[in-house]
């Protein structure tokens, strides 16, 4: 793991243990996917506005917590702002809104919704005939919905080569409705499908700098809780919980052990 | 209604670039001459009610005006979280253009009658939502609408009326007509074909509604000392009078059960009591109660 991925994931446990809130295993899955995105695309954290930018959609909404600490890691705000994440008044609301955080371009949290947004934003880039380009991440829990393969239907049928699909495999339907070939099924719809290691982030930006002549899903084939032994053991006690200040001692431990 | 809805499309993409047609497979030969025209700014997507939304909302986000158009029950109620997340709770402004309310597909059947898209867009923030009843108020609000930065709803009509209902004005209630008896009676869209006719000669006040949020509140609260009689073939008229505090209000429209008839839209509006003299004798009852 590199050093700017084992700090967010330290941000993202901190936070979490001061908040109270966050889906941290979701979180660590999509770190180095959130790193290789914003080292690759074109943006500004100075100008989040900026109208040539590349366009990130978080469509796994519920790793918001996750997207803030690599928005904070890339200068687009301080992380300490992130503290009060889930708190009445915060900014940082444990799904983003793209009203209140600069770097989010649209307010997810209902699953299969930001994909379908990310393919309009594609389409009318492609209507522009800018060249900007558009990401966005969906989780594997979150293609049980069916708009997820809705709008890859459309991206496909409409050639969208400025739209890539990051897919977190982290195998976190196992419990019920586990996709077993999700590169077959993206390639089934009509993508370029690319099979990573979703922990590396050097493999990762290699795949996104790659254009194809259509939608470009890579699969990033991760492990939930990816980083800490604990979560990983315990994915599904872990889903959505927070740590006390002795867990929380204990699972910086296992994320400085180096073992991964 | 359709024809209208086409040409005044046709013209505002004329005039501004930043239109976009997106179908749901319906009316795809109404817009043979703008794919024709604008083929990077047309797209029959196909029939994915969700993705539709979607699409739209993200065309929104990167500055186009969209119009989506499909058939109501299916673009509104299937795909109610898209409208209410990606649109409104988005701020990313919207048309979305419905056929096929409440009973224009009367011999479908209920599965494509469409009568609470009304009742529940309006409970939406920040969509707006319009029931226009004749093809001159359709082309005057989507002309003043189009590009108003929300998401807005035209719910179009096969069976519009044809009555000059004078000047359009979003946001605006009309009094068309004015009494003494102490009954007002209110309605929207086209059912005034029906209304209007249903109360020749009677002694009351009649107010008619193309836009239902926002709805005219200071127009309803001028009648508040009168009863008011909500006529409607759909929901959402009687939620929305009723907004305004310290009303009277009766409603003569569906009842809560599937209308399972076929036939057409004047089949069961006459079942309903909707037609002509089913709307009258409801009048008489309220005037005579």
């Amino acid at each position: 793991m590199i050093d700017r991925c084992r700090k967010i994931r330290a941000d993202i446990l901190a936070i979490s243990h001061k908040s109270g809130h966050g889906h941290i295993p979701t979180c660590f899955s999509v770190v180095e996917a959130l790193v290789a995105v914003y080292s690759t695309i074109r943006h500004d954290p100075l100008r989040p506005d900026w109208p040539e930018r590349d366009l990130f959609v978080l469509s796994k909404g519920h790793a918001a917590l996750g997207h803030y600490c690599t928005l904070a890691e890339f200068g687009y705000f301080d992380v300490a702002e992130v503290e009060r994440f889930g708190g009445f008044d915060s900014r940082f609301g444990c799904h983003g809104d793209r009203l209140k955080v600069p770097g989010i371009e649209v307010s997810t949290g209902s699953l299969g919704h930001g994909i379908g947004v990310a393919v309009g934003m594609a389409l009318a880039e492609k209507i522009k005939g800018s060249g900007r380009r558009v990401v966005t991440l969906v989780g594997d829990g979150e293609s049980n919905e069916g708009s997820v393969w809705e709008a890859t239907m459309v991206a496909t049928d409409r050639g969208l080569d400025n739209l890539t699909i990051i897919y977190d495999h982290n195998q976190s339907q196992r419990r019920c409705l586990q996709i077993p070939n999700p590169g077959e099924r993206f390639a089934a719809f009509g993508c370029a499908v690319s099979e990573e290691n979703g922990h590396d982030v050097a493999a990762l930006s290699e795949t996104f700098k790659t254009r194809h002549a259509k939608p470009h899903a890579v699969i990033a084939h991760t492990v939930k809780g990816y980083g800490c032994k604990t979560l990983v053991d315990e994915v599904f006690a872990w889903h959505r919980r927070s740590p006390d200040a002795d867990t929380l001692a204990r699972l910086m431990e296992e994320l400085d052990a180096r073992a991964v | 209604m359709r024809g209208r809805f086409k040409q005044t499309v046709t013209a505002l993409a004329e005039a501004d670039s930043r239109v976009v047609v997106l179908l749901g497979d319906i009316s795809v030969y109404q817009f043979n001459d703008f794919q024709k025209r604008w083929p990077t700014r047309f797209y029959n997507l196909g029939i994915l009610e969700q993705a539709l939304i979607s699409v739209a909302a993200g065309l929104s986000a990167q500055g186009m005006h969209p119009f989506v158009h499909s058939i109501a029950p299916f673009l509104t109620e299937r795909s109610y979280e898209q409208i209410k997340l990606d649109l409104c709770y988005n701020r990313f402004g919207a048309n979305i253009a419905t056929c096929g309310a409440s009973f224009d597909y009367a011999w479908d059947g209920a599965t494509h009658h469409a009568y609470s898209d009304l009742a529940i867009l309006r409970l939406l923030p920040g969509m707006d939502v319009l029931q226009p009843g004749s093809e001159a108020e359709l082309e005057t609000l989507l002309r003043s609408e189009y590009a108003n930065g929300r998401p807005t709803y035209f719910r179009l009509s096969d069976h519009p009326h044809a009555i000059d209902t004078g000047p359009t004005r979003f946001g605006e209630g009309i009094v068309l007509k004015r009494g003494n008896g102490g009954v007002t009676v209110m309605t929207a869209g086209p059912l005034l074909g029906n209304v209007l006719p249903a109360v020749e000669g009677l002694d009351v006040n009649l107010v008619y509604f193309h836009t239902l949020k926002p709805i005219d509140a200071g127009l309803v609260a001028a009648f508040a000392d009168t009863r008011v009689l909500v006529v409607h073939d759909a929901f959402g008229l009687r939620e929305a009078v009723n907004e305004v505090a310290g009303l009277r209000t009766w409603y003569h429209g569906l009842p809560d059960a599937f209308c399972g008839w076929y036939g057409t839209l004047h089949d069961i509006r006459k079942r309903l009591g909707l037609d002509a003299p089913g709307i009258r004798a409801a009048v008489e009852r309220l005037l005579a109660a």
